[in-house]
């Protein structure tokens, strides 16, 4: 009876501890977290097809299911022409923006414009791509990862990518414009980020394509990077892999019209 | 009386010194539109771009200065700084930044609502929590804001001996935060209240 008592004493002044009840607090939200995250986890392996070893609930079974629970598994869809990926109309943006702006749509004009700078934005992009050459080196274009990517927001920029390769060797040609990285790229060119060491492995030097300033690096598992910025808001960057020597990545790069592509992004 | 009048002639200023800036935001707005326009149809396109660039600059400010009409010039008994309202617009990056002031010294009540803002995602993450949301010593809870789920977080000022509240709405992308000192949870509720969050959130969206 004493010792009953004194366990129930002992649980009272445990529960009225602020301290303690805050930590039970965090053990029953930790509790409830594991618990989500186990049951999230069991949905998502269920959906890709993995099988934990442990019978599943979700499972028909035909001695517990009675017939009025749902059992059937979800159709898988075999068809569908996809999404139609034209960009958006400049023009009849421009107007719904004019109209929107003027009937004092503010939020509606907002959106008319930002569909109307994506559709200004893929057509940079393809332009710029025009100007890339078919093969570099020997390197045929793979045409189906040409890729021109915009938000239409402006400040999370535009970004082109073309690729080209041929047996193991492979060159990937990426134009970044307006992107918010290229503040952080000037600046660790300006600050010296990549100051040059005379001990150990030389992994990066500065170097000039065509005129233009940039920074070469190499890698022995990623191979090649050659990065140039193209003005105020753009960036270039290549990269090799399975390239022979500095020299020849150099000269990959030499391939491609430089100014032609600053031209085209309005970049001084 | 005479507070009263000084205080009506600022707001009569202040209507005067809008209906002058957006005639002259809806000029720009047109200019740049025309320049799109013409820019688009002979192809040079980055001109066009950029001038679309200035066209959502010139927009955010007109949503600023619209927003800026709709807020109460009063807050329970603390007058609008109108003086001091600001509106900036940063061209996409984090949308428009719209703010106002009401009270002085140790009741200085700012308002601010800044489009595109980063802390509008976590603000949902919490609000979609509710155990996470309010935690177990008081400083940070869920309320209700004119029909809109909002986080009110208290902060005590051990030194001072107040406690301060900041209030923050996500609607939409767009973060209203309305940070009260020296004050209750009741009363920076209602002063909350009092703000037109559905007009503002049909403005900025």
């Amino acid at each position: 009876m004493k010792y009953k008592f004194l366990v129930v004493c002992l649980a009272v002044v445990a529960l009225s501890t602020p301290a303690n009840a805050q930590g039970l607090v965090g053990k029953l939200k930790q509790k409830a977290n594991e618990a989500a995250s186990k049951a999230l986890e069991k949905k998502v392996d269920e959906k890709i097809g993995i099988d934990d070893g442990q019978p599943s609930e979700s499972t028909p079974s035909s001695s517990t299911n009675s017939g009025t629970s749902e059992s059937r598994s979800r159709a898988q869809n075999k068809t569908g022409g996809g999404l139609v990926s034209t960009p958006p109309d400049v023009k009849s943006n421009l107007a719904d923006a004019d109209k929107s702006f003027k009937s004092k749509s503010y939020g509606q004009a907002r959106y008319a414009i930002q569909q109307a700078m994506l559709g200004v934005e893929m057509e940079i992009g393809q332009k710029v791509l025009a100007t890339m050459p078919a093969s570099v080196k020997g390197l045929d274009r793979i045409a189906e990862s040409d890729q021109v990517t915009s938000t239409g927001y402006g400040w999370a920029g535009l970004t082109i990518q073309r690729e080209y390769a041929k047996g193991d060797q492979e060159l990937r040609a990426m134009v970044a414009n307006n992107s918010m990285m290229m503040a952080a790229v000037n600046m660790y060119l300006a600050s010296g980020g990549y100051a040059q060491t005379t001990n150990g492995q030389q992994n990066w030097k500065h170097t000039k394509v065509k005129g233009h300033r940039g920074i070469i690096e190499y890698d022995d598992s990623s191979g090649y990077k050659l990065s140039v910025p193209l003005g105020q808001t753009s960036l270039l960057v290549w990269e090799g892999i399975n390239f022979a020597s500095e020299q020849e990545m150099m000269s990959a790069a030499e391939a491609f019209d430089i100014d032609g592509i600053m031209k085209m992004l309005g970049e001084k | 009386m005479l507070l009263n009048r000084t205080h009506m002639k600022k707001i009569f200023t202040l209507i005067v010194l809008s209906v002058i800036f957006l005639g002259t935001q809806a000029q720009d707005f047109d200019k740049n539109l025309s320049t799109a326009q013409t820019a688009y149809a002979s192809g040079n396109l980055e001109e066009a771009r950029f001038a679309m660039q200035q066209m959502l600059t010139d927009i955010d400010m007109m949503i600023g200065q619209e927003v800026l009409k709709v807020l109460p010039t009063k807050m329970g008994a603390h007058n609008a700084n109108v003086a001091n309202d600001n509106v900036t617009a940063n061209a996409g990056f984090a949308g428009v930044m719209i703010h106002r002031e009401y009270g002085s010294g140790e009741k200085l009540y700012n308002l601010d609502l800044i489009g595109n803002s980063p802390m509008v995602a976590t603000i949902n993450a919490f609000l979609s929590l509710p155990f996470v949301a309010n935690s177990g010593d008081g400083t940070q809870k869920v309320v209700r804001i004119s029909g809109y789920k909002a986080m009110l977080q208290k902060s005590v000022d051990e030194e001072r001996k107040v406690t301060d509240y900041t209030l923050q709405v996500p609607l939409g992308s767009t973060l209203l935060t309305f940070t009260a000192p020296n004050t209750t949870e009741d009363e920076v509720i209602k002063l909350a209240n009092t703000i037109p969050v559905a007009e503002i959130t049909k403005l900025v969206q």
